[in-house]
């Protein structure tokens, strides 16, 4: 049961952490809790299955346009929400994000009804229902893999991204000192607004990865998703991408375990539990940094 | 220092319009108001749209004859979401609006427990077609009635009937839903397992809008058990058949009214196949006065009839039964309706006998159904 439990907890765990490193990235650059993050997620998921009903699309070609239909919401939400904002108060964009998060919930309500909806039946290759391979009595699934080596690959693409290319350069920069980037010619703006849609594209990735694979989604499913990357972002510490990865992973798994060793009805109970000792030992977080408060009050 | 009156100020601009939008009363006409409580929006919106085919249809039925007394019906919706906060607020406005006489609702057990006391305190009737928690008579206080069984019966049912005779199963697993619905049906039906002899695995909760189960199902299926009893409503249940498939579970999947739902079958797929359900009205199964009214709602609604539907329909039957001898007062309503208490002067309607015991609870048959090929029928 232990290994079928960590299977289940890295699973969850891995698209905690891809929507987890959309928190971490804005909150670096703005200093943003984009508390719409969460939508971002759920449209991922139902722009996929629109697409596959609607046009008639494959599941990858969904899957992929899917995901730059999220990144251009990302940059929309930038530009129309937040950008206005971005020389007033830190709280000011605080309630606008919270403002957007219901906005979006319920646009997505009228668009496609309250109700559940089922993954379109038979859209997700047959072969991922297959068994890839067995080990100590836990059977993988393609899905499985699927899921691990596309979180990998995302997480490490992205991580090079921002340690190895000139745009990652500029990002941190803006991460740092936004008037000092500005300074040395970046457009801080335009990196902002790029940041969004990487983080978008994350994000929507990882709602069409839950909604195909536990075969459901809502227009409210993107709220405990985004709580608990939020939480998962603030565990490895907030800013630090690195550390949104390794906070999902704990977090997913500590869920998975605790509901199967401790009790499953304080399931949520025992992650956010985990998450709280971390901050009380380690406040910054696992990876990140403490920094004074300096400029800009609420 | 700022942040904390800034949030004040929030708090008391959000105290104020909570305040105006529940006393907001509509002017009645020359018509009899009757509050439906339902979620009407959210997850369980279908079985709002289950409560609505049926009272509408009743409502078509009453006034397209000429009305009560020659006074119309008049419904005014609530929608309650199925979560307790929000049933609060509807209770809230009903038992405000003095024009409402009576409530047909809540839905879901958890909204009328939270509601039912704003109901007792205002002297509000309410007659729930679908509430099945035992307990809810207790705080009702004289004020509540419903048309349907309790979990009481409902999990024993299960228990001692179709567990051991139809499922043909000794080892059962729970899976239960961490709500008041549940968690009551989850008792009676440990307490009817322990009187018929089977054995349960094991028992796990889950919060409901989760869309992962796979912890709390892995640590079920290591107990091998036999079927898998779906302890809540089919948005979760459809999902954990899925999973429950995908983890290798091929036995039998039983639940109670919570899983009849087309929904289920829709959201689940093939996954379905072989889950069994009790519900308190079955056409196939009933008499001649539900055959006939299961043709007319096909008529009129387009789509099968379903057992909330039958029950809301009758609710409304009886409320206008009452309402046409006592006429359109709250509290001679509530006499009315206490003094519905045996089978000679109960309220004959499509699903079967209705009268009231002093809990306002009533005594009525459960009926099985299963999935076989994508369609729920009849289990025997």
């Amino acid at each position: 049961m232990f290994l079928q439990q960590l299977v289940n907890g890295l699973i969850i765990g891995g698209i905690y952490a891809m929507i987890a490193v959309g928190y971490t990235m804005i909150y670096g650059v703005i200093q943003l809790i984009n508390f719409a993050h969460g939508e971002i997620y759920m449209l991922g998921a139902f722009f996929a299955v629109t697409f596959i009903s609607f046009l008639g699309l494959p599941f990858f070609a969904a899957f992929l346009l899917s995901m730059i239909c999220c990144a251009i919401c990302g940059m929309f939400l930038d530009v129309l929400a937040y950008r206005p904002l971005r020389e007033s108060p830190r709280l000011a964009a605080l309630i606008t994000a919270i403002g957007m998060s219901i906005f979006l919930q319920n646009l997505a309500m009228i668009i496609w009804g309250s109700r559940q909806k089922p993954f379109p039946h038979g859209s997700v290759p047959a072969y991922f229902g297959q068994i890839a391979v067995t080990f100590g009595g836990v059977n993988l699934s393609w899905f499985h893999i699927f899921i691990f080596s596309f979180t990998l690959v995302m997480m490490l693409g992205l991580h090079l991204t921002i340690k190895k290319t000139r745009w990652g350069k500029a990002m941190r920069a803006v991460a740092q000192n936004q008037t000092m980037a500005a300074l040395v010619g970046i457009n801080v703006n335009r990196v902002i607004t790029y940041t969004f849609a990487l983080a978008g594209a994350l994000g929507g990735a990882a709602g069409i990865l839950v909604g195909a694979y536990y075969n459901s989604l809502y227009p409210t499913m993107g709220y405990v998703a985004g709580v608990k990357a939020f939480a998962a972002a603030v565990l490895g510490g907030i800013g630090s991408v690195p550390g949104a990865m390794v906070g999902g992973v704990i977090l997913g798994v500590a869920e998975a375990l605790g509901a199967g060793y401790l009790s499953s009805l304080y399931r949520d109970g025992i992650s956010y539990a985990v998450m709280i000792i971390v901050i009380i030992l380690i406040p910054a977080g696992l990876f990140g940094k403490l920094i004074k408060e300096t400029k800009k009050s609420m | 220092m700022k942040k904390t009156k800034n949030f004040l100020i929030f708090g008391l601009v959000l105290c104020v319009a909570v305040i105006f939008g529940a006393t907001s009363t509509v002017m009645a006409g020359d018509t009899i108001r009757i509050g439906v409580a339902s979620p009407f929006t959210g997850d369980l919106a279908s079985y709002g749209d289950n409560i609505k085919a049926g009272v509408n249809l009743k409502l078509a039925e009453i006034n397209g004859a000429g009305g009560i007394n020659g006074k119309k019906i008049e419904l005014v919706w609530g929608d309650d979401l199925c979560a307790p906060k929000d049933a609060g607020t509807v209770g809230a406005k009903f038992a405000a609006d003095k024009s409402i006489v009576a409530v047909i609702g809540h839905l879901c057990s958890s909204a009328t427990l939270a509601a039912m006391p704003i109901y007792v305190r205002a002297g509000m009737p309410v007659i729930s077609p679908t509430s099945t928690n035992p307990t809810i008579g207790d705080v009702g206080k004289g004020w509540f009635f419903r048309n349907c069984y309790t979990d009481d019966f409902q999990g024993k049912y299960l228990a001692k009937e179709v567990v051991p005779n139809l499922l043909k199963k000794k080892k059962v697993a729970i899976f239960y839903e961490n709500n008041d619905y549940a968690i009551g049906l989850k008792d009676s039906f440990m307490a009817g397992a322990k009187e018929s002899g089977i054995e349960v695995t094991g028992a796990e909760a889950y919060v409901a809008k989760t869309t992962d189960f796979t912890p709390q199902l892995t640590k079920l299926l290591t107990a091998k058990p036999e079927a898998i009893f779906l302890c809540g409503y089919h948005p979760e249940g459809a999902l954990i058949a899925g999973q429950a498939r995908k983890l290798g579970f091929n036995g039998p999947l039983f639940g109670a009214d919570g899983i009849d739902n087309v929904d289920y079958i829709k959201i689940g797929g093939e996954a379905t196949e072989n889950t069994y359900c009790t519900v308190p009205f079955l056409a196939e199964a009933s008499g001649p006065a539900g055959q006939a009214f299961a043709k007319n709602f096909k008529a009129a609604t387009g789509r099968d009839v379903d057992w909330m539907s039958a029950n809301a329909y009758d609710c409304l039957g009886i409320l206008a039964d009452v309402i046409a001898k006592t006429g359109a007062d709250r509290k001679k309503i509530r006499d009315g309706l206490a003094a519905i208490n045996s089978e000679a002067n109960g309220y004959k309607g499509v699903t079967g006998m209705t009268y009231f015991n002093s809990k306002g609870d009533c005594a009525k048959p459960a009926f099985v159904k299963m999935v076989k090929d994508g369609k729920f029928v009849s289990a025997r």
